[in-house]
């Protein structure tokens, strides 16, 4: 029995060297990949750009039409014969709108794959990895356009491609007020919030209320949506309560949409105002009739120039985006617009590194969108590089600009 | 010729670890983990200190369901309330990890503990019902942060992070410093939670679990015991909350919700229900999964091409199939199939 054990003994030994083996042989391979990358000026390695995405998780219904346009972008640059001869090279995944996954993939892409920028997506993530960023020295662009990340004093490495949540809900409240006296109703309008129960659901309202409030309107009352609700009647009844002539969506499409087709069918007639994420074609697609009317607050315009640049390189490789051509355009800019600072690096001759990208975006003036936004400005001291948008509506089924760009001061 | 094992002395007959290849093992593990920072990247020490954290909360949440049997799915809520008890004290009072990690454990085993009081009176899916609700009513108070005067989520400060007046950057990059801290904190969490099943508290828990009732006509307070269960599993998430909190620098609450809970209970299902070492095995499962079918895929690419597009949808039905599976070849867990690996190799060539 004794010698037996000692057997085992080994056995285990051995089990454990060969794991221990195989787990250096892995790491090995990836580290060897990973390391020869340096990006010399006149190199021709590819230039690695990191993302990650939301193709299956609570976000994806917006999620994966942005992904679309922003792989669509690199591939059309490439075609383009890529920056100075250097190919663009995207690492990208699905993180299923979940935080820790968000990290690991991005510690994989940063540490592993050495990517030179990246695109995040989510509220929640983009806030979870910015000390990381900070520490890593990697520009970041990403589709949530929090406040908090416009400040280069405590984010230097974040970017915000399109005018910032709360300056949206800010814009959209302006429409909101000229509406109500175009319409001939006295007084001031009563504003409601539905919105994503989460980080991103909240992040404008503080600053929305606070102009609200400075404006003399009531308090908006604020009515979080629970996330994969498939009847939003109450939250829709408690706003009718408090008697609410202007709902503001800051929510993605899906749930969205319930709400202005909850709202249709309980009669209650308001004006719902979409910010970013539920104005788009997947809103339309989904309330149907019920989205004539709803007005939304669209940062990046798919009737421009840029915008048919995207969408017809979409028709000739046959791209499935599920027909969300604004938000296809988004992904597809919010991305032409972080690359825009690599190419300003290699022109320069410098070496592509994180810190000279930032440097590259701080300092190279405005950078040209063609139409799509207003051009993106970024400087030292302020990472909010859109400050204007138009307001748009739901005619015929179809967004249509109604105003000309608006911006929050 | 011996016939089986037999222990000679009480000091063997009581010892955790009777026999030379099990310390041989348990030394080899610890040499194992003392070596691989050197060797391996920030990827890998990051997916290995996500590892130790979520081992030290399924270890936790082994205590209560595993050893006790009494049902929880309120675990995430009880990781969010150590990571915010962490995050608040290193934010408004500028304390140190050292101080604010075992007091975050502390006070997250009195929550628990409070929201373990029903179970006195409910068993079952009754207590389910009713640790989910203490999942919900902490998430609530989290995301009404103002009423408490935080806001949505909380950065803390990267000088909190330092061990009785040592930063931590002096150990090097944050994912290779967390590394220590996280192991030392798994390996004291480890050494505690198989020592307490020794115990006169530890046996009561088990008595409680097989049979509450006879367990109360031997002279086991079931109350008392039931909360200590609870309190003690709480301090263990609360551990592994405020290490999240230090670790990533920022917490939501988006990191603590129901599927949190469910993902630490699928933890301990897979690794195996009532065993400290399974509790590690399915950590380290759940967490290297969705890492190892990424890293397939991207290796088939250039064999199969686009899988990357199939990947995410893999990656969802990989969990649901792995649960299933496993509880239907071996529904006592990866520590089960570990023993069966061993024992072959014990008996051979006789098994039997």
């Amino acid at each position: 029995m004794h010698r037996r054990r000692r057997t085992f003994g080994w056995l285990v030994t051995l089990a454990l060297f060969a794991t221990l083996l195989a787990a250096c042989g892995g790491g090995g391979g990836t580290g060897g990949t990973g390391g020869s990358t340096g990006g010399g000026t006149a190199s021709t390695e590819p230039i690695r750009v990191g993302a990650i995405f939301d193709l299956t998780g609570a976000t994806a219904d917006v999620g994966t039409p942005y992904a679309r346009g922003q792989i669509a972008f690199i591939d059309w640059k490439n075609e383009q014969g890529g920056i100075n001869g250097r190919r663009l090279q995207l690492f990208s995944e699905d993180y299923a709108y979940q935080v820790p996954r968000a990290e690991e993939l991005y510690t994989k892409f940063v540490t592993q794959d050495k990517v030179v920028v990246f695109s995040g997506w989510g509220t929640g993530d983009t806030e979870a990895l910015r000390p990381k960023i900070t520490e890593d020295k990697i520009p970041f662009i990403s589709a949530s356009y929090s406040a908090t990340l416009a400040n280069p004093a405590e984010t230097p490495y974040n970017f915000l491609v399109a005018p910032t949540y709360s300056d949206q809900l800010i814009i959209a409240m302006k429409w909101a007020i000229e509406d109500w006296k175009a319409k001939g109703n006295s007084g001031l309008p009563k504003f409601g919030y539905l919105i994503n129960d989460s980080p991103f659901g909240r992040s404008p309202l503080a600053d929305g209320t606070a102009f609200a409030t400075s404006q003399g309107i009531e308090t908006p009352l604020e009515v979080p949506s629970p996330r994969g609700a498939t009847d939003l009647t109450p939250q829709l009844t408690q706003l009718r309560d408090y008697g609410a002539n202007y709902i503001f969506l800051q929510n993605v499409s899906s749930p969205a949409a319930l709400a202005i087709r909850n709202a249709k069918s309980l009669g209650y007639n308001v004006q719902f105002v979409c910010l970013n994420w539920c104005a788009n074609e997947i809103l339309i697609k989904l309330a149907g009739a019920d989205a004539e009317g709803v007005v939304g607050a669209v940062p990046f315009n798919h009737e421009s120039e840029g915008g048919r640049i995207a969408l017809d390189f979409a028709k000739a490789k046959n791209i499935d985006y599920g027909g969300a051509d604004s938000t296809f355009v988004q992904g597809w800019t919010a991305m032409s617009i972080l690359i825009a600072g690599v190419e300003k690096v290699v022109a320069d001759g410098k070496e592509v590194t994180g810190e000279n990208i930032k440097e590259a975006l701080q300092t190279m003036g405005a950078i040209d969108t063609k139409g799509v936004t207003l051009p993106v400005q970024f400087s030292p001291t302020d990472h909010a590089g859109v400050k204007s948008l138009k307001m748009f509506r739901v005619e015929n089924g179809k967004w249509v600009p109604i105003t000309d760009f608006i911006s929050a001061r | 010729m011996q016939s089986g094992t037999f222990h000679t002395t009480y000091a063997s007959d009581v010892s955790l670890r009777p026999y030379w290849p099990q310390r041989i093992r348990i030394i080899i593990v610890l040499a194992l983990a003392l070596i691989f920072p050197w060797f391996a990247d920030r990827y890998w020490l990051n997916l290995a200190n996500t590892i130790a954290i979520a081992a030290i909360g399924a270890i936790g949440l082994n205590i209560l369901v595993g050893y006790t049997g009494q049902i929880s799915i309120g675990h995430g809520g009880f990781l969010a309330v150590g990571a915010y008890t962490a995050g608040l004290m290193a934010v408004h009072l500028g304390a140190p990890m050292w101080i604010t990690i075992p007091v975050a454990s502390f006070f997250t085993a009195a929550v628990g503990a409070f929201f373990g009081l029903p179970s006195l009176r409910l068993k079952g899916l009754y207590l389910a019902i009713a640790t989910l609700a203490s999942q919900e009513i902490i998430i609530w108070v989290l995301t009404h942060g103002k009423l408490l005067g935080f806001g949505e989520s909380l950065s803390l400060p990267r000088a909190s992070n330092n061990l009785f007046g040592l930063p931590m950057e002096w150990l090097g990059n944050n994912d290779f410093a967390f590394y220590w801290v996280c192991l030392g904190a798994l390996i004291l969490t480890v050494i505690f939670v198989s020592n307490l099943f020794r115990t006169r508290a530890g046996r009561a828990f088990v008595a409680i679990r097989d049979q509450d009732i006879a367990a109360q006509v031997i002279g086991v307070d079931l109350f008392r015991y039931k909360l200590l269960a609870f309190a003690t599993s709480s301090f263990f998430a609360g551990l592994a909350g405020a290490l999240t909190a230090h670790y990533r620098g920022i917490i939501s609450w988006e990191r603590f919700t129901i599927d949190t809970s469910i993902l630490f209970l699928a933890m301990i299902i897979i690794g195996g229900l009532g065993s400290v070492s399974g509790s590690i095995y399915g950590a380290a499962f759940m967490t290297l999964l969705p890492a190892l079918l990424s890293n397939l895929a991207r290796a088939l690419s250039d064999v199969v091409p686009n899988i990357n597009a199939y990947l995410p949808y893999m990656q969802q039905g990989a969990f649901g199939l792995a649960i299933i599976l496993f509880l239907i070849f071996e529904p006592e867990g990866i520590v089960k199939m570990w023993r069966n690996v061993k024992d072959y190799f014990r008996l051979w060539p006789f098994s039997y």
